[in-house]
């Protein structure tokens, strides 16, 4: 089986998790499988997958709720499972599931998990009212969590992560059932706790909230494909970066093979009408003169010419089928696309 | 330290709040069983029940028959006379309907049976199906064959006792025979004295000859008794009566001779012991037949002076089986459900121990139990007034003892089951088991040796048996039953301790 080693850049100076051919397997199916990557203290790290790709998994084994089945994981430089409570504490976990006490009201919810933390009852007051102010839940702080929204309860799980104020945050997809507003408001926390050095692992189905994050690991299968920052992602899906030439006059066969022979082209060119062409260049900045040149050269006239930020969505499924391709086609071809940092 | 307690007082006090959340709980917790106690001693009446009885008689004209007809209805208040018949059948059919309760079958020529020195049987059918209810239909059985027999033999003890009246008048005669023999040998006329000594002699005969029944039943009575025969070897009416025959006076040829001082001296015996038998017979008439067949009766005293009811002695056993059942099951729904949720999970990821979980979890149930218990014993002690002979500081250190150990299996189980519904299933499969196998309904010393350890493996056991002790009898506290209380408390808070650990560390 072909080894993903993915790596972001810069990040072998202050790692908080450090993972190593990390595999979890349920018998005989594999979970997830040769994950190997490291995570910078400060940073954000998303990671985007469909459902069932092994993202709650690869948060279960840094959180030590599972045992690796191979490989290892450190956070902290330890693993998971011989953490002292005092490790503990400089971790918060948000679960996928609300799995706070339903018949407790959201403000005894709070409290619950204050003592869980050793919090002093004296001084947990303050914060609890901080933290549900923000999550805008403290006017319903009296009500029974039964009693609340799907989406109110995640914002009860997330302050409650967040209420003894851990380095290292694991969110399994916070942001699953919320408003968009509220969600921007999620990532505008999350900016704030990375700014005041809190590090922050966020596992998400939603592929546009790649562009919040500072790294983003694309999973599948089990398989942790890609991990990038949201630039070199897209970069990285599509060989390169793409422009939109848009001409006066229809460009023909030949004007289009030609575009295609320039040495900054990556593959063939895409027509969406006669006077306009998508190309794949090596970096937008300096193709785009160079494609003025060149149209102007042939007596045609440029009636736009920009770069196109492709969608995550886009990047996501480029990236998963060509994922897939490459396993169906013998695998080796994901460990090509793999750059070391 | 601090925060260990505050992170175990996370669970204490959402264990508390979660039950306040349900009033209506609280008070079927509490109420229930009261008003179930208030019911069952209003409702039960403890009184034997009485069953329909039909007799079956071949010859309705016999003397067993008409016997029967006359006092079957009067043999005892739990038997009801519906009748007699010759139709086997159609009394089966009636037993079938449940229009009676008890076929009795009167034997065929009991009299012709009983001559040919074999008992004469009476057949006794039932439709019942419960083991206390036959046991009951036996006994009943048993009691009115009992009675027959008794009847039968009043009329022998009745005809011996107009016997004795015509012994008596034979002995009375003989008494005087011996004065008068006494008399002629003191003024030495041996003439008269072989008179008299003849006319005793003839009496004597006859009495050894008439006293029979009389005589067998007394002696009977004195053998099993210590009558006066028995303690001192001499008065008995059967020791009488041999001394009488036996006596000189009565066997020897008088001869003429000088001196009869030691005739003298035997008629002197003689009429002292006619005199007895005398005294003894007329003591004989005076006996009831009834007495005389059925010499012994019985009254039963409690060493206690409080009437204990159905109701009193079930009390303990309630207040024992409910806490063990509510506490078993919170304790069991407690884990599996933290479990099925997933709040595990952030257990797992966060500093608390598996220790402070079950701390602060035990103590929590340990209170919510003590409070039911409090309140429904006040309830219990002012409402019912069910007594409390023994001291209040034992009746919570039982109860204390009996929660401890409840919620250790209830945590076992809750580490155990899969998903809430095996939870509920085990706590009722403890329910069950401590129902039949606690001496609740059954008294452990009807349950087999081997089958007894599961009763001992029962908090609802010893803490039974202590209430019980503490409660209604007054007694100190039973130490080897408190320590094994104590010890099934302490074995499964370890056991729980340990699953818990293990459910704590990574999968």
């Amino acid at each position: 089986m072909a080894v993903n080693y993915v790596h972001p850049s810069g990040v072998n100076g202050d790692v908080t998790v450090e993972a190593n051919e990390l595999t979890k397997q349920f018998g005989s199916d594999y979970a997830v499988q040769g994950l190997t990557f490291n995570i910078p203290r400060g940073k954000i790290i998303g990671f985007i997958g469909p459902s069932g790709c092994g993202k709650t998994t690869t948060v279960r084994l840094m959180t030590g709720i599972y045992r690796p089945s191979a490989g290892y994981v450190n956070v902290f430089g330890r693993p998971p499972d011989q953490f002292s409570s005092q490790v503990r504490e400089r971790v918060g976990y948000m679960p996928q599931l609300f799995v706070l006490y339903q018949d407790l009201s959201v403000w005894e919810n709070m409290n619950f998990v204050a003592s869980l933390y050793g919090m002093s009852l004296f001084r947990r007051g303050k914060r609890m009212r901080e933290l549900l102010q923000f999550v805008e839940l403290d006017n319903d702080r009296y009500k029974l969590a039964r009693n609340v929204s799907g989406g109110m309860q995640r914002r009860l799980s997330l302050a409650a992560t967040l209420l003894h104020d851990p380095e290292l945050i694991f969110l399994d997809e916070p942001t699953a059932g919320i408003d968009p507003i509220l969600r921007r408001k999620f990532w505008d926390q999350f900016q704030e706790l990375k700014a005041s050095g809190r590090t922050l692992f966020v596992t998400t189905q939603y592929v546009n909230e790649a562009a919040y994050c500072d790294y983003v690991g694309v999973m599948a299968e089990g398989r942790l494909l890609m991990l990038e920052t949201p630039e070199n992602l897209r970069r990285r899906a599509f060989n390169g970066e793409v422009v939109d030439l848009v001409t006066e006059q229809p460009l023909n066969w030949n004007d289009i093979n030609q575009l295609q022979q320039l040495p900054f082209v990556q593959g063939r060119a895409i027509t969406s009408s006669g006077n306009s062409v998508r190309l794949i260049v090596d970096e937008a900045s300096t193709a785009i003169p160079a494609i003025i040149n060149w149209v102007n050269e042939r007596q045609l006239q440029v009636k736009s010419v920009e770069e196109y930020l492709p969608p995550f969505d886009d990047v996501f499924v480029t990236i998963v089928e060509k994922a897939r391709a490459d396993i169906e086609n013998g695998s080796d071809a994901v460990t090509q696309e793999v750059r070391n940092g | 330290m601090g925060k260990f307690l505050v992170r175990a007082s996370a669970f204490l006090r959402k264990e508390i709040i979660e039950v306040l959340r349900q009033p209506r709980l609280i008070l079927a917790l509490v109420f229930g069983p009261f008003l179930i106690l208030l019911l069952f001693g209003l409702g039960y009446t403890n009184q034997a029940r009485a069953v329909r009885t039909l007799f079956v008689v071949t010859e309705q004209e016999s003397p067993l028959a008409v016997q029967i007809n006359e006092n079957a209805g009067t043999i005892s208040p739990q038997l009801i006379y519906e009748g007699m018949t010759a139709d086997l059948e159609g009394a089966r059919r009636m037993l079938r309907n449940n229009q009676i309760d008890m076929i009795v079958i009167v034997p065929e020529n009991a009299y012709q049976t009983i001559k040919e020195n074999q008992q004469a049987a009476f057949e006794i059918y039932h439709n019942e199906i419960d083991p206390a209810q036959v046991a009951y239909i036996q006994s009943l059985g048993q009691v009115y064959v009992q009675e027959v027999n008794r009847r039968v033999l009043s009329d022998v003890a009745q005809e011996g006792q107009s016997d004795a009246a015509t012994i008596q008048t034979e002995v009375s005669q003989a008494r005087r025979n011996a004065a008068a023999m006494k008399a002629a040998l003191q003024a030495k006329n041996v003439e008269e004295a072989r008179v008299q000594q003849q006319g005793m002699r003839t009496n004597i005969s006859s009495l050894a000859l008439a006293v029979g029944a009389s005589a067998g039943l007394l002696s009977g009575v004195e053998q099993n008794v210590g009558g006066p025969g028995e303690a001192n070897g001499a008065s008995g009416v059967g020791s009488l009566l041999d001394r009488v025959q036996s006596n000189p006076s009565n066997s020897g040829e008088l001869a003429e001779k000088e001196d009869y001082s030691a005739e003298i001296a035997d008629l002197d015996q003689q009429e002292q012991d006619l005199a007895e038998l005398e005294t003894q017979l007329a003591e004989f008439r005076s006996i009831s037949p009834s007495v005389l067949t059925q010499p012994f009766t019985s009254q039963v005293y409690g060493i206690s002076e409080f009437e204990f009811t159905p109701m009193t002695f079930f009390t303990p056993g309630v207040i024992v089986l409910l806490l063990q059942h509510i506490t078993v099951t919170v304790a069991a729904l407690s884990i599996v459900r933290e479990r099925r949720t997933g709040m595990m999970e952030l257990f797992r990821v966060s500093p608390v121990a598996s220790g402070q979980i079950m701390i602060g979890k035990y103590i929590s149930y340990l209170i919510f139990g003590a409070f039911i218990a409090v309140v429904l014993a006040l309830l219990l002690y002012y409402g019912l007034n069910v007594p409390m002979f023994g001291s209040w500081y034992n009746f919570a250190l039982v109860i204390f003892l009996v929660l401890f150990a409840s919620l250790g299996i209830g945590f076992f189980i809750s580490l155990s089951a899969g998903t809430e519904s095996q939870a509920v299933q085990f706590a009722m499969i403890a329910l069950l088991l401590s129902v039949f196998f606690s001496g609740f309904i059954l008294d452990l010393r009807y349950l087999a040796g081997p089958v007894r350890v599961v009763s001992w493996l029962l908090p609802s056991t010893y803490g039974t048996i202590l209430l019980q002790n503490i409660m209604l009898r007054g007694s100190a506290l039973n130490l080897t039953l408190i320590g094994g209380l104590a010890a099934i408390g302490v074995v499964m808070f370890l056991i729980s301790w340990i699953m818990m650990r293990r459910k704590m560390a990574n999968d």
